[in-house]
């Protein structure tokens, strides 16, 4: 023992080049050792969901912050980096990521890109929700200006994927997710995209639901267009559906017997409440137009054009009638079509019998009543009748034989009268008429088909 | 201590050869070593620095630094006891009973 004492009083000169090896292993391994450490710490963390990690090592002593997303994930994160063989200490500067109350997220769509904004639970769900909204809009830029937070209603995810789906429905907009209610503004892309959104959002998982939608649709666009020159009816724009499209150009092939209906339509979702109902009456005040627009968009009907005579100009203003459904607006701007050049009697003959080829006047079946289709019929024939006003006119109403003889016969006065009531209203004076009822006794065709029956139902104007 | 180990076992055994050579060299080493009072002062030194390891109170890579001091003069010191005792050991045998 002694003399291990008496050695080691002598061991220091070895010291010098111990101190020259540590010193050159220090200098060439600090930099090695950090790295490794910082490399396995990060490692150990491969697993742990967390946000704003930042890993930095100083010798072996680990400085690890990070925001984690519950108390127990956050200590073991700290553990873990505990754990790794090396490290001396571990300086915590954990937390956890803050709770938002109330929790709001946002998609918000301009022109150029959609934003996202607002608050997302986890880093995952903020991926799912880019990655979506990329898939959802096909090429249009996503901005992410979303944070992690605490406090995210339950099925959030869900939620926030289904209002992402909307947002590709929109051409600008914002949709918020404020804690379990939604908020909805902006224009829809396309017509019905509103109801296509309205309908998604009734599959909001349990617990959500709208606050406001305020989403707006572009307006509902139908258009007609009455030209004298190609003799057409144009219709363009959007109908509801196939039904409706159908019988709106059925509708327009009995008012307009003279044109051609150029058919452009469109069904479209969207339509404003009572869109039938504005729109055929509108097309028959059209059809009174000798020329003339008509343009229905969402519940604004708006027609301009010139009428064949003053008193049916006045008409046409005054309104669209009983049928006209409540909460519309009807905007008329009618002008006269100046007066045709008079002409003799017999080509006023002429010119009735041309018109009456094209069409006869219609009635309710059995009844006097002048069907509103006839009105654009009986216009012209108005017209005419003004252009020789030194003619007498007999209108000359004709049935077909079905039915009693007597009443054939006060049918057929009656619809004669109910049409030279007609003119008399137009302006005419009545003792340029009469009105007689033939009955069954001159038909036209034979009363064994019902087409001959239809050509022998007839009023006819006889110049005298 | 057993990352250090494996990290850097060239080093540590380098520092074990020096501590053999020079605990070879110290048993026939004539002169004065350090004073008896001296050996005391650095025998302190080594348990402050000893315990400034342990308690993990130097921070970063001066903590880092000091441990890998540590080892590496604790197998120093391995390494000169194990090589004054086998240098005795020979030198006792190549001189035979005085």
């Amino acid at each position: 023992m002694h003399e291990l004492f008496k050695w080691s009083r002598k061991w220091w000169p070895g010291v010098i080049p111990l101190v020259i090896c540590w010193g050159i292993a220090a200098w060439t391994s600090t930099a090695t050792v950090e790295a490794d450490l910082a490399e396995r710490s990060n490692a150990a963390l491969k697993d742990t969901i967390l946000d704003k990690r930042r890993i930095v090592v100083a010798g072996r002593d680990v400085t690890f912050a990070a925001e984690a997303f519950s108390e127990e994930g956050r200590q073991s994160a700290v553990a873990s980096v505990e754990a790794v063989p090396g490290v001396r200490l571990v300086n915590d500067e954990t937390r956890l990521v803050p709770e938002a109350k109330p929790f709001v997220w946002s998609a918000e769509r301009d022109v150029v890109r959609v934003t996202l904004a607002g608050s997302a639970p986890l880093p995952s769900s903020k991926g799912k929700l880019l990655e979506a909204a990329r898939n959802a809009l096909g090429g249009v830029e996503v901005a992410d200006q979303m944070s992690l937070a605490r406090g995210a209603p339950p099925r959030f995810d869900s939620a926030a994927l289904l209002l992402l789906d909307q947002i590709g429905k929109l051409k600008e907009g914002k949709i918020t997710l404020t804690d379990t209610k939604v908020n909805l503004s902006g224009m829809a892309r396309e017509l019905g995209g509103r109801e296509a959104i309205a309908a998604a959002l009734r599959n909001l998982p349990d617990g959500y639901s709208v606050a406001a939608n305020d989403i707006k649709a572009p307006p509902y666009i139908f258009q007609a267009y009455k030209d004298p020159v190609a003799v057409t009816l144009t219709l363009t724009g959007n109908v509801p559906d196939n039904n409706a499209h159908a019988a709106l150009v059925a509708a327009a092939g009995r008012k307009f017997f003279s044109e051609k209906v150029v058919d452009n339509l469109k069904a479209s979702l969207g339509a404003p409440a009572g869109f039938a109902n504005a729109v055929a009456p509108a097309l028959g005040a059209l059809s009174r137009l000798s020329t003339g627009t008509l343009v229905v968009s969402d519940r604004e009907v708006k027609l301009s054009g010139d009428a064949f005579y003053d008193a049916a100009a006045n008409q046409i203003r005054a309104g669209l009638g009983r049928d006209f459904p409540q909460g519309w607006q009807y905007k008329a701007d009618i002008s006269v079509k100046p007066a045709a050049a008079p002409v003799d009697a017999t080509v006023c003959q002429q010119l009735f019998t041309e018109l009456l080829s094209k069409a006869r006047i219609r009635f309710e079946s059995g009844k006097a009543d002048i069907s509103p289709d006839s009105m654009g019929l009986l216009d012209r024939l108005t017209e005419t009748a003004l252009r020789c006003p030194n003619a007498t006119i007999e209108i000359a109403g004709h049935t077909d034989s079905d039915g009693d003889e007597g009443a054939n016969q006060a049918l057929s006065e009656r619809r004669a009268e109910a049409v030279m009531d007609y003119l008399v209203k137009a302006g005419l004076p009545a003792t340029r008429f009469q009105a007689v009822g033939y009955g069954a006794a001159q038909p036209l065709a034979g009363n064994d088909s019902e087409e001959g029956k239809a050509q022998n139902r007839r009023i006819d104007f006889v110049v005298k | 201590m057993a990352y250090l180990a494996t990290f850097f076992w060239g080093w540590l055994l380098a520092a074990l050869l020096i501590g053999l050579a020079m605990g070879w060299i110290s048993v026939v080493q004539r002169g004065e070593g350090v004073s008896r009072k001296l050996a005391r002062w650095l025998a302190l030194l080594a348990v402050i620095l000893i315990a400034l390891a342990l308690g993990h109170v130097v921070p970063g890579r001066f903590g880092y630094w000091l441990d890998l001091f540590l080892i590496m003069f604790a197998l120093y010191l391995v390494g000169c006891l194990v090589g004054s005792w086998l240098r005795d050991w020979v030198v006792s045998r190549s001189q035979p009973a005085r």
